[in-house]
């Protein structure tokens, strides 16, 4: 077995343990970690393919970002995650056959003689100085430019979306707002009223039952 | 010597826990997210691999716009999960049936 | 090209090795006598009232979903720049157009009020 082989086996049950876990974890912060294992994990795979800057935006974007948004929402609702694997085990037997049924099936099309894949060599390794960058940069700008576009717009679409969805104005929190602060004048706060003295008619007995109240 | 047919059949497996995780965790709408999420790492897998073993790099500008989409579709799908929640108080989906005739 | 990228393996592996390394030994070595009140909250004379665990706030997830937008505005930016040159004035033009588009989803959640802690 050569070098890159004994990696791919061991990344290989890295991920399927990964995979396991994510679906039966007890808890689903757990669940979320052991998603974050299979997102690392398949980077390698995808270096081993030669696709290194897929291999890398996959750290950034999903490890980086996505499962960080799986982790918040994870903490932000206060669920009682105990009812919710009531009766977990009850379909197993159903889905472990449908599982089963269909990894046999892909196994036995994709290992047939008549699929031949064995024949797709791949081209030759790519020199140590070969830029995946490049050539991905020349086709997504040029070729399939309008799906670059789209993406900004799908891109929009989210970010809208998830704003109006879970934006929502508190109205018993109390706030500064600095801008009106400091614009703030004299006569805003302060207003001199200008009175006549007055002779008050029994201060000193009210004073005194003030005292005797207090 | 990795062939084409090791890759595939590492994301047919990959696929087919996904499917598994979405038949036991039917009640748990985060995890069935997460398991969504695992499958289009399966079909991205498929993507890359033909990608490398066909010489043809348009394989993984299909996987760059599938991350892209991804990541779009988890954060509106989590949007949804919380404005529920925060109606509801529940993720359960069996609790999810006032549209039921 | 593979080989370029064996430093970083072994670097995993180490890194991977200095940080189960320890818990192992730990878990070999140390004593072991679990009970149930070494895991039990602690609060000074009384019963724990309620939970330790804290809701997030909404706002985290806001700003969570601002930063994988941008996150992926960045990655899209990368094969970019590095063929910009080639690309000239027209591929300046169409990421132009990109970050257009982008920054009117970010005037929106400004103006929303998204951004602000109160």
């Amino acid at each position: 077995m050569s070098f890159p082989t004994v990696v791919f086996y061991v990344l290989s049950a890295i991920l399927i343990f990964a995979g396991l876990r994510v679906i039966t974890a007890k808890n689903p912060v757990h669940a979320a970690l052991y998603l974050v294992l299979a997102f690392f994990t398949s980077a390698g795979h995808w270096l081993l393919l030669e696709s290194e800057f897929l291999a890398i935006s996959l750290v950034l974007v999903y490890v980086g970002a996505v499962m960080v948004l799986f982790l918040f929402v994870v903490m932000m609702l206060d669920i009682n995650f105990e009812k919710l694997r009531e009766g977990f085990w009850k379909n197993a037997p159903l889905a472990g056959t449908v599982g089963l049924i269909m990894v046999g099936e892909m196994v036995l099309i994709l290992m047939s003689p008549e699929a031949s894949l064995g024949s797709y060599k791949g081209a030759a390794p790519l020199a140590a100085d070969a830029s995946n960058i490049r050539e991905l940069g020349r086709l997504i700008y040029t070729t399939y430019l309008w799906p670059f576009e789209l993406a900004a717009v799908v891109l929009l679409v989210g970010m809208v979306a998830a704003i109006a969805l879970t934006m929502r104005k508190r109205k018993d929190t109390k706030f500064v707002n600095p801008g009106d602060q400091v614009v703030v004048r004299r006569d805003d706060r302060v207003r001199l009223v200008k009175m006549a003295a007055v002779k008050r008619s029994e201060p000193v007995a009210e004073a005194e039952s003030a005292d005797q109240q207090a | 010597m990795l062939t084409l047919t090791h890759f595939l059949v590492l994301a047919a497996i990959l696929f087919a826990i996904s499917v598994l995780g979405i038949f036991l965790n039917r009640k748990n709408v985060i995890v069935l997210l997460m398991a969504i999420e695992l499958m289009l790492l399966a079909v991205n897998f498929n993507f890359i691999a033909f990608s490398h073993y066909l010489s043809d790099t348009a394989g993984q500008i299909f996987v760059f716009f599938i991350l892209t989409v991804a990541a779009a579709e988890s954060a509106i799908g989590l949007a949804i999960l919380v404005v529920l929640f925060r109606n509801l108080q529940t993720i359960n989906v069996e609790d999810l049936g006032s549209l039921k005739g | 090209m593979l080989q370029n990228y064996f430093p970083i393996l072994l670097f995993v592996i180490v890194g991977l090795l200095v940080g189960v390394g320890p818990i192992l030994l730990g878990w070999l070595v140390a004593p072991n006598r679990p009970d149930p009140e070494k895991l039990s909250p602690y609060e000074c004379g009384f019963e724990a009232f309620e939970d330790a665990r804290m809701k997030f706030d909404v706002r985290y997830y806001l700003v969570a979903i601002l930063f994988i937008l941008f996150d992926l505005e960045i990655t899209f930016l990368f094969p970019w720049a590095v063929v910009l040159k080639e690309l000239g004035a027209f591929g300046f033009g169409v990421m132009v157009e990109f970050i257009a588009v982008l920054t009117l989803g970010f005037v929106y959640m400004w103006k929303k009020g998204a951004l602000e802690w109160e």
